[in-house]
């Protein structure tokens, strides 16, 4: 995987206290911090029209969150839900997939922020912790940036880790495309700290997930992240269709299998590859040859395109049958699909989104 | 886009003075089946199962419109077009009366089959479903939850 580079790191005055301005001017000597008041404005002047997602992910941006860290997962309308709540330490990542929904939902950012402020984070999730210590939480980092791809610069996880595994009602899920987990190696999670990957075969990557690390690399630092006594989940989302992608998929299905202890994995997730029109719009501009869109998908009810339900509904059930001959008890989910989804691939669905909140949590008593 | 394939969509839209979401709708599809496939967009549009019916003297403007789109459609979601077809055959082969419609959503998503009884009288009523009862064993009923199910993709 290519170490990251910004051009430039503009700092918010009063984030130079912070442990992470500290790792960064470490990681970075030879480029150029400028010191700002007002970054809001700073950014936005010096941001173009000329595909500024790109330029955006080659800016970095340290600054204060202001609001709320932690909010539920917003899921997708009519879909079965499983109760996630997602903590946001940066916005906007330096991978590049060609389908990510980023494009779209921070189409207009000029920078990659990354939030300064990661005391004010953990102070809000002791206090709601703490706060309902009868229920367990799932928290996660990856939803609007990579859990683990600014790691080595920043050191975010470092500073949260070891209260997050203290903490006896919640379990922490770090979501990757990387194989940046060095600094994960010399924690104790004790046993509330899941690091995932989401995994696609080579093919996949090699076309359409610009800048992320290797099917290798990924399944090399999940082995890593087992043996330092981490549990570990796997995505594969989004699964994509093309000529051959059985094979692909089975094969990275037994190589994962046969690297991986499978009483160590928390969970494995599913889903087809999907997206709004307006990101279609925005995917084709940006990445003009991508295979990704000739696939047979269709609007469906919550305002996204995946492929047709008989043939998303077949790939799943491939999916799982490869799953189940590895492994018959590894715990498998649907993301983002319907209860008539689950009827066909698993033959039942959740009842509620509690009752799937807390099949996934099941994984601390183990 | 290359200078055929813009003269041969100016065609296009000139022969069925298309409004503007049914012109995206073709582009799109004209679009991703010319990448998938390899094709210039022309060369699609110059096939024989588009160029003979947009040529067809017999046809008016609006069925020219929707055949071409037909055609464009079977060609951009290939299985898709054959399952529904598939689906529409089994539907065919149970020879319902006009009281009993079957029918799946549009673009098979939602993975339902949708029955529909309509009678005007109680003792209708209970024929229909002793009908209906007999309808279940049948072998093509089945067979479109197969289909439905992703089994037969």
């Amino acid at each position: 995987m290519e170490p990251f580079l910004p051009q430039e790191v503009i700092v918010e005055r009063g984030s130079e206290e912070s442990p992470i301005f500290r790792n960064l001017r470490k990681a970075f000597p030879q480029v150029p911090f400028t010191l700002v008041e007002r970054p809001e404005w700073a950014a936005e002047a010096q941001g173009g029209p000329v595909d500024s997602m790109s330029r955006g992910k080659r800016r970095l941006w340290l600054t204060r969150h202001r609001g709320d860290f932690l909010k539920k997962c917003p899921g997708s309308e009519g879909q079965v839900c499983c109760n996630y709540f997602v903590v946001n330490f940066a916005s906007n990542c330096p991978m590049d997939c060609s389908y990510c929904y980023l494009q779209d939902y921070l189409a207009d950012n000029p920078a990659l922020k990354v939030f300064s402020n990661v005391d004010d984070l953990i102070a809000e999730a002791d206090r709601l912790l703490s706060r309902h210590r009868k229920f367990l939480f799932r928290i996660g980092t990856g939803e609007i940036t990579d859990s683990l791809a600014l790691e080595p610069y920043i050191g975010f996880c470092s500073e949260v880790i070891p209260f997050f595994a203290e903490q006896p009602n919640c379990l922490l899920e770090l979501k990757t495309k990387s194989d940046r987990v060095e600094s994960l190696l010399g924690f104790d999670p004790k046993g509330r700290v899941v690091v995932s990957w989401s995994m696609n075969p080579q093919r996949v990557i090699e076309k359409d997930e610009h800048q992320t690390a290797s099917f290798d690399e990924r399944l090399g630092a999940a082995y890593r992240c087992q043996e330092a006594g981490y549990k570990v989940g796997f995505h594969f989302d989004p699964m994509v269709e093309y000529p051959g992608w059985e094979e692909d998929y089975r094969e990275m299905v037994e190589k994962i299998f046969a690297v991986i202890d499978s009483r160590r994995i928390a969970w494995l997730s599913m889903g087809v590859l999907r997206q709004t029109p307006g990101l279609k719009r925005i995917m084709r501009e940006r990445f003009p040859s991508t295979q990704l869109l000739s696939g047979e998908q269709v609007l469906c009810p919550d305002g996204k395109m995946r492929y047709f339900q008989p043939l998303r509904v077949g790939m799943y059930r491939k999916m799982l049958g490869w799953i189940r001959r590895a492994s018959p008890t590894v715990f498998v989910y649907l993301c983002m699909e319907s209860r008539e989804v689950w009827e066909q691939v698993f033959g039942f669905a959740p009842s509620c989104e509690k009752e799937l909140g807390n099949q996934l949590t099941g994984v601390l008593s183990f | 886009m290359t200078e055929p394939a813009q003269a041969a969509l100016f065609e296009l839209v000139r022969e069925l003075k298309m409004g503007e979401n049914h012109f995206r709708d073709i582009v799109d599809w004209i679009e991703e089946i010319s990448l998938r496939d390899g094709m210039e967009v022309h060369e699609i549009l110059s096939r024989d199962s588009i160029s003979k019916i947009s040529s067809d003297p017999r046809l008016g403007r609006s069925d020219k419109l929707k055949r071409v789109k037909e055609e464009l459609r079977r060609l951009r979601f290939p299985r898709l077009a054959r399952l529904e077809q598939e689906i529409q055959e089994r539907i065919r082969l149970l020879k319902l009366g006009p009281e009993i419609q079957i029918s799946v959503p549009p673009g098979l998503e939602g993975g339902v089959l949708m029955v529909q009884l309509k009678s005007a009288s109680y003792p209708g009523l209970k024929g229909l479903v002793e009908e209906l009862g007999r309808l279940v064993e049948r072998e093509p009923l089945k067979e479109i939850f197969d289909f439905l199910g992703g089994e037969r993709v």
